[in-house]
């Protein structure tokens, strides 16, 4: 089986972009974009190309991410399955909070269904129903019948305490990520430093760029901003966590992190600039998973990363071409979408 | 029962504000089967928002029956109207608002339960906390310099929430544990501000309601449980009572609405099929049985008196694979349906093979596991098949019967050959000629697939490759040249000259043909003329092989009986009936199951694989609900 994954892995690694092929993207004639893509392996962007619906445009990306991960999935058993299958289950916590959201603001079922997730095979949701949920409250209790419901039972306890709606998405997002830390203990175990580099990039990433975001954008105390993080692992054990949440800026956080942390971060100053420089380090460290010997599902894992990094940047030429920006304009979003910007 | 029954194109204009009607009397005939076509001339869904405030509505009055237990028998007058978008609009918004009272009810009632669960955990809390040296009424003053509360929180949290706060310099100290929540005083100093009530907030705290005297009057505890017991007990009298008063409030309203969705329902379902429109004229598209035309014309012309516009026309031919198939069988044949439906549904003018299917499965069935006793059996087992494997019933009942009637011919019963004469003769008898015999089935029914196939062919508009195509006319002629050609060669005749020049150009034509409908580079084309040509020769000489294992299965039916004789020849009186006994168990069920899988393989594959797409689409006409019948007089 791990022939199977390990060949298909490298079948669908001549599917990712290169910068200069990203570049050709921006710039070639439209007639040419739907071959391009569909050499590509995105026949179904290809298809929709031209068509003005951004939402559309996104769930055909996601479409193609799970079609992509269900064939990777096929081979895999146990732990291994779990992990991958749980780590399309974001799209689907995605879902939860759109929900949510729509219905706190009181959205009637009709605007909400474009937006949400068609998760295909891997949906663990009933939407038809949960759309027709009549105000919050019966959102959550339908959402106790669901996978979700140890989450969304904490979640609705302290929603119900506070009424604030940042309670719900960090409640959520913080349990999505403790989730996939504690999936992938025995695999880490298994496959050792590439996936644990893999999971690390990912990881410290989401609690350094939380932990700036909740300190100073939201000005929470750090005492809070350190409950949402996601548990010490990695190179954030619980102490630097607890260090870097008594900083009282940005550059005071930067510079309390770890020597080789900040070389990675270079000179960056804000937030997004923070991002920019660990996404562009975990794609580096993804591309040298996926182009080494490693365990076959860490692979899979590098480049399922890699292949969402691409398509976010696809989207964003797409979009930009539908919205006949300017070729320069169109690189220069293109440079930001890297970092997940645009 | 051959094929699907002809259908019409409809095109029906309404005015857009009768389009409900119009849909609920074609609903009410169950004729009409709507199908979405662009039109470009008919850009809107004048339907659309009709659907919606159906489908909320639906839903609403769904979770209302079910929270008050309620049943809407939905009986509807002959003379029933649909309603209108803003009735329906009404419908929905007082459905909202009944289903909000009933949601709080609800609400409160899953509130009562889950503090009666707090509450049973609480009265163990309360014995420890008493044992504890400490007064609470002291600790959690709130005009004290220390901050301390007294809650529980859910047990995975403590230790994250512990080293929280313990940045904010407050300590979390656990004092009991119970159904996975754990029980704990946080304590530090006082603060002006937001404090930890966020973090609290955030790790699921709930503060524990603590009766002051709960030191000095040890009983306080006792009386709280007791009073809190009462109120929650009443309180739960109060939201049961609550529900019956919201049956009886709404009972009557909700039946009505039930009743209105009813009708709506035409409509919203037409919407989502592909209702067209334009302004204030609406246009359902969609197919009927050629017979029930009149009966539609008339009815429309009765209520709507000429205010609509229909226009009819036969399917054209490059839309009959779009087409509905509606399809009618006697009552005995629909058994049989779902193992031919899990092939597919015949498209429309393509023969369907239902009866085909029944008839050639129970006598493959049959011809391969012949046996008196045996097929008894499996008659008596599956007369007590019932529920949602009814249809297994009629299958196994004719099957067996099958099996009974070929252990006449063959002369066996449960194995034994001497019990009875044979009709015919036993397999083992004379394999060579049971083989030869299977063979001759199979040449039959390949060739009956290549007829129904050059019939499916020309029904679907494509008669050059009826006549040329390998699975059409000439392939037919290529295989019976040389079955005919093969069948005197083993009879010492020799193939004979004709034969074969019959088949050398039928396979030339098949072979012209593939040449002429393969687009491809000459070399490629000519790679693909030669492949697919010895294909088609192959592959019907394989598939007619295949046909032996009917005569393999019977001779095997027979092998293994005689293996169960021979195991029971050894033993005492007792072993040797009890192998018996279980021999036939084994042949019943292991047999059985593999000559029950083995028949369905050669209908499939030797069969359906060589004449039916099964790529039709079922009719499936707009309906009132199920259950509901218009022309009840209210």
């Amino acid at each position: 089986m791990s022939a199977y994954l390990n060949t298909r892995v490298s079948l669908y690694s001549e599917r990712l972009w290169t910068d200069e092929q990203f570049s050709r993207l921006i710039r070639i004639p439209h007639a040419e974009v739907p071959e391009s893509l569909t050499r590509r392996g995105l026949g179904a962007l290809a298809r929709g190309y031209g068509g003005s619906d951004p939402l559309s445009l996104e769930g055909r990306i996601i479409a193609q991410l799970l079609d992509e991960t269900r064939v990777l999935v096929r081979p895999l058993t146990g732990p291994d399955r779990q992990f991958i299958i749980y780590w399309t289950h974001r799209f689907e916590v995605s879902n939860v909070k759109t929900l949510l959201r729509a219905k706190m603001a009181g959205e009637r079922f009709t605007s909400l269904v474009p937006r949400l997730i068609d998760m295909g095979p891997f949906a663990r949701l009933d939407l038809e129903d949960l759309v027709h949920a009549d105000d919050v409250m019966e959102l959550f209790r339908r959402l106790e019948h669901t996978p979700y419901a140890d989450i969304v039972r904490h979640a609705r306890r302290a929603f119900e305490e506070s009424h604030d709606p940042f309670i719900l998405d960090a409640t959520l997002d913080r349990a999505y990520y403790e989730g996939l830390v504690h999936r992938a203990q025995p695999i880490e175990a298994a496959a050792g430093k590439p996936m644990r580099d893999l999971m690390a990039s990912i990881i410290d990433r989401t609690n350094l760029v939380w932990l700036l975001r909740y300190r100073f954008n939201y000005d929470l105390p750090p005492a809070r901003v350190y409950y949402l993080l996601v548990g010490g692992h990695y190179r954030f054990q619980a102490e630097l966590l607890q260090r870097l949440v008594t900083q009282t800026s940005v550059e005071s956080v930067i510079a309390a992190l770890p020597p080789a942390l900040g070389r990675t971060l270079g000179g960056a100053r804000s937030i997004m600039e923070v991002f920019c420089s660990l996404e562009a380090e975990a794609a580096e460290r993804a591309r040298q998973v996926l182009h080494s010997a490693a365990y076959p599902l860490a692979r899979a894992f590098a480049y399922l990363i890699l292949r969402e990094r691409d398509l976010r940047r696809v989207r964003v030429v797409l979009r930009g071409r539908h919205l006949r920006l300017s070729d320069d304009a169109v690189e220069q979003a293109l440079g930001h979408t890297a970092c997940g910007v645009a | 029962m051959f094929r699907a029954r002809p259908l019409n194109h409809v095109t029906l204009w309404c005015l857009a504000s009768e389009a409900p009607d119009v849909a609920l009397l074609l609903a009410s005939h169950g004729v009409f089967d709507p199908v979405a076509e662009e039109d470009a001339v008919l850009p809107d869904n004048p339907a659309e928002v009709y659907r919606d405030v159906f489908l909320e509505a639906d839903a609403r009055l769904s979770r209302i029956l079910e929270q008050c237990g309620m049943q809407a028998e939905v009986s509807l007058p002959a003379d029933a109207v649909a309603p209108s978008l803003a009735e329906l609009q009404e419908i929905n918004d007082w459905l909202r608002e009944t289903w909000q009272v009933c949601s709080r009810c609800k609400e409160s009632e899953l509130r009562v339960e889950e503090d009666r669960r707090r509450l049973a955990g609480l009265k163990e809390t309360y014995a420890r906390l008493q044992r504890l040296n400490l007064d609470p009424s002291r600790l959690l003053r709130p005009d004290s310099l220390l901050d301390a509360r007294l809650g529980q929180v859910p047990s995975a949290n403590v230790r994250r929430l512990r080293e929280a706060l313990a940045l904010a310099g407050y300590v979390l100290s656990p004092f009991d544990h119970a159904e996975g929540q754990t029980f704990a005083v946080v304590a530090g100093p006082r603060r002006e501000g937001e404090g930890i009530g966020g973090l609290l907030s955030q790790a699921g705290w709930r503060e524990l309601p603590v009766p002051a005297e709960l030191q000095t009057h040890p009983e306080a505890a006792r009386e709280y449980i007791e009073q809190e017991e009462r109120r929650l007990e009443a309180a739960a009298g109060i939201h049961r009572q609550e529900r019956v008063q919201n049956m009886i409030q709404f009972g009557e309203r909700v039946r009505d609405a039930s009743i209105r969705l009813a009708l709506a329902r035409p409509l919203a379902e037409a919407a989502g099929a592909g209702l067209r429109g334009r302004r204030h004229l609406a246009v359902f598209k969609g197919w009927v049985p050629r017979r029930a035309m009149d009966a539609v014309r008339a009815a429309l012309e009765e209520r709507f008196h000429g205010r609509y516009w229909m226009a009819v026309r036969e399917p054209a031919r490059d839309e009959l694979d779009r087409v509905p198939s509606l399809l009618s069988y006697p009552r005995w044949l629909r058994p049989f349906l779902p193992l031919v439906r899990s092939y597919g549904v015949p498209r429309y003018g393509e023969f369907d093979p239902a009866l085909l299917f029944a008839i050639a499965y129970v006598l493959l069935f049959g011809a391969m596991f012949g046996d008196v006793g045996h097929g008894a059996v499996i008659m008596l087992l599956a007369s007590f098949l019932r529920g949602r494997w009814n249809w297994l019933r009629v299958v196994g009942m004719t099957a067996g019967a099958a099996s009974v009637l070929f252990g006449f011919i063959y002369g066996s019963v449960f194995g034994y050959e001497e019990w009875i004469h044979p009709l015919w003769q036993s397999p083992l008898h004379d394999p060579g000629h049971m083989l030869a015999l299977a063979v001759g089935v199979g040449v039959g029914f390949i060739c009956l697939t290549l007829v129904l196939n050059t019939y499916n062919r020309f029904m679907a508009g494509r008669p050059w490759d009826a006549l040329l195509g390998g699975g059409g006319f000439a392939g037919l002629v290529l295989y019976l040249a040389m079955a005919s050609g093969l069948y005197s060669l083993f009879t010492g005749d020799g193939f004979g000259s004709g034969k074969g020049a019959v088949a050398t150009a039928a396979l030339l034509i098949i072979a012209a043909y593939t040449w002429a409908e393969t687009h491809a580079k000459p070399g490629e084309r000519a790679l693909i003329t030669v492949i697919e040509t010895l294909e088609t020769a192959t592959n019907l000489f394989a598939n007619t092989l295949s046909f032996l294992r009917v005569a393999a299965f019977s001779l095997n039916h027979v092998a293994l009986a005689l293996a169960v004789f021979t195991l029971a020849a050894g033993m005492s009186v007792a072993g040797h009936w009890l192998t018996i006994l279980l021999g036939n168990v084994v042949i019943i069920v292991l047999e059985g199951g593999i000559v029950a899988i083995q028949a369905l393989r050669l209908m499939y594959y030797e069969g359906f694989s060589r004449f039916f797409s099964g790529s039709g689409v079922e009719f499936s006409p707009l309906r009132l609900q199920r259950g509901v019948e218009l022309g009840v007089r209210s």
